[in-house]
């Protein structure tokens, strides 16, 4: 028995294993569509070689396909890795990247803007939802009482603060009933309105909030801990705390104005993650930013195609594929203990 | 060596810790006895660091709130997370040695071992959540003793153990002591403390009340009346002192 050591916590082989299958993912995903791409041509045009697409083709991937391909992948990895940071700040499984209030916030702000009337409103759209869901996560730290409360308190004042949003975003549909239908087809989530612009903005909120959630993910493991343990591990549990959870809610809030709601994937990611791989610390908090963009990426590609040419909403997809999933992981990890 | 001056904490117009002097040397174990809410779980939250205070707490000369020692904490109710398993669990102690999220070959053995130590190793893929209260107990004090702390302390160690499991548990502590470790503790069970520590503190409504060798603390009058005189205190034929609740005062 001497010199026995135990196995590490976590293999950088299931990381990059995971970064493999996105980069297929994310091929497939730009070749696959009403109009089929040809895997060797699009490699072709990436890295710049001859032979690559030509005309309407190479316009369609370029304008089409690539930004909302990578709009997906944005998008999915902010709201698993969100979603993962969110289930461990409050220490409850069930959390969802939506929780303080973010979406509800952000449903209001683009209920706001869509009723603003004007064109131009329309167009701030993205802004409109950004400001809505950051505004209702502050707010719900402002009714919390202070800013280090207590995990449940700020849960709890989060769902106030949701149900409230809910409210006059419903008051303000009833009044314009005109905007009814939009505002429930962005409530769907939609990946349609990707262009490089959005592509741009959003990269750089997600880009900088999952820097700083993976860089700090170590630490979030503490945080699993009652807060006088993660002190004595040698970590300020309020701090990491709140930094924790303002980068989630960038991310989140980033995620949302770029593409409406899309549920099911911060709870159904991490999970599977954490299923496959029998450990529940947050190191995996790379793999599920990248699992997270797969998904997503996946998803879409589905409510491209299932019903092509027409388009189904994503969330749909996310939910009718996640939800069986997760059920299945969820199953096997109490089988095999 | 840790010195506590004039250690208050207070709730509102509450002291929970009222104006406490206290030394503690190294490498002795103190053990901290006295009714419900006489303040001895606040003390140790206090004297971790983790908590505003009054006063000063001082560990070799730093203040406790800078966080800055290596310090273990048991905790009477632990915060216990879904979907980790007992190696992971314990491999947590390791992060102020190795830094957050690593572990080096030195604290994989070590883990190893110490699981081994605590007879925890057939369990070690087994989830936090599924272990009963004394496993838990022992899955504590295993990444507290992977922690290689300088100062330990625990809230009721033993409280959720069957007989065999405090002795063990207790054995293990006082190992720990005997390599270098300073030991402060709450034990309810007095008879217990007495044969581990060397010193008694007792402590009432936030005060201490007396604090010497644990001998002459046990058959002192203060410890009766620290308890409203509701107990009585035998010495067995070795010499051994046993506190017992009186069963007529007890109904008071």
């Amino acid at each position: 028995m001497k010199n026995q050591e135990i196995d590490r916590i976590w293999h950088w082989r299931t990381t990059v294993f995971v970064g493999f299958l996105l980069a297929i993912v994310l091929l497939l995903g730009v070749s696959f569509g009403p109009i089929s791409l040809d895997f060797m041509k699009i490699l072709r045009t990436l890295f710049g070689l001859s032979g690559g697409l030509q005309d309407e083709e190479k316009i369609l991937f370029l304008q089409l396909r690539l930004p909302r391909v990578l709009l997906a992948a944005l998008v999915g990895a902010a709201l698993a890795t969100s979603g993962a940071v969110y289930q461990t700040v409050f220490r409850n499984p069930l959390a969802d990247p939506y929780l303080l209030g973010a979406a509800a916030g952000a449903g209001l702000g683009a209920t706001l803007a869509l009723t603003g009337g004007t064109k131009s409103f329309y167009a701030a759209l993205p802004l409109f939802a950004f400001l809505g869901g950051v505004l209702a996560v502050a707010a719900t730290f402002i009714i919390s009482g202070k800013a280090f409360a207590d995990p449940a308190t700020l849960l709890l004042s989060g769902i106030a603060i949701g149900s409230f949003a809910t409210a006059v975003q419903t008051y303000l549909q009833q009044r314009n009933s005109a905007v009814l239908r939009p505002v429930y087809s962005w409530i769907l989530g939609q990946l349609t309105v990707a262009d490089w612009n959005v592509v741009k903005w959003a990269s750089v909120y997600i880009v900088l909030a999952l820097f700083i959630l993976i860089r700090m993910s170590r630490l979030l493991d503490g945080l699993l801990l009652s807060d006088e343990e993660a002190f004595s591990l040698g970590i300020s549990p309020n701090k990491v705390r709140i930094i924790a959870i303002g980068a989630a809610t960038l991310a989140t809030a980033t995620a949302v104005s770029a593409s409406g709601l899309i549920g099911f994937v911060g709870i159904v990611v991490p999970h599977l993650v954490r299923g496959l791989t029998k450990r529940a610390t947050n190191r995996a908090l790379f793999t599920v930013a990248l699992s997270g963009a797969a998904f997503l990426v996946l998803a879409d590609l589905g409510a491209r195609t299932l019903l092509s040419p027409a388009e189904l909403p994503i969330g749909v997809i996310t939910a009718i594929v996640g939800a069986p999933f997760l059920l299945f992981v969820l199953r096997a990890k109490r089988v095999l203990k | 060596m840790i010195e506590i001056k004039n250690l208050s904490v207070r709730y509102g117009d509450f002291y929970a810790l009222n104006h406490i002097t206290l030394d503690i040397p190294r490498g002795t174990w103190t053990c901290l006895v006295g009714p419900n809410g006489a303040g001895k779980t606040t003390f140790l939250k206090t004297l971790l660091g983790n908590k505003a205070y009054d006063g000063s707490i001082t560990i070799d000369g730093l203040e406790v709130y800078k966080n800055l020692r290596n310090v273990a904490f048991v905790p009477q109710r632990p915060e216990i997370p879904a979907g980790m398993d007992v190696t992971e669990y314990v491999m947590l102690g390791r992060a102020r040695l190795d830094g957050w999220g690593r572990e080096s070959r030195t604290s994989r053995r070590l883990v190893q071992q110490i699981l081994e130590q605590m007879q925890l190793s057939g369990m070690r893929h087994q989830l936090v959540t599924q272990l009963s209260g004394g496993e838990m107990q022992r899955v504590l004090i295993a990444r507290a003793l992977v922690q290689e702390p300088e100062l330990m302390i625990l809230d009721e160690p033993t409280s959720a153990l069957d007989l065999h499991h405090q002795i063990s548990t207790l054995n293990h502590i006082e190992g720990m002591q005997k390599s270098g470790v300073t030991i402060v503790s709450t034990m309810h069970d007095i008879t217990l403390g007495a044969m581990y520590a060397e010193r008694i503190v007792i402590m009432q409504g936030g005060k201490v009340l007396l604090d010497g060798p644990a001998n002459d603390v046990i058959h002192s009058a203060q410890l009766k009346s620290a308890f409203d005189d509701a107990i009585t205190i035998h010495t067995l034929d070795n010499g051994r002192p046993v506190i017992v609740a009186n069963k007529s005062a007890a109904i008071l």
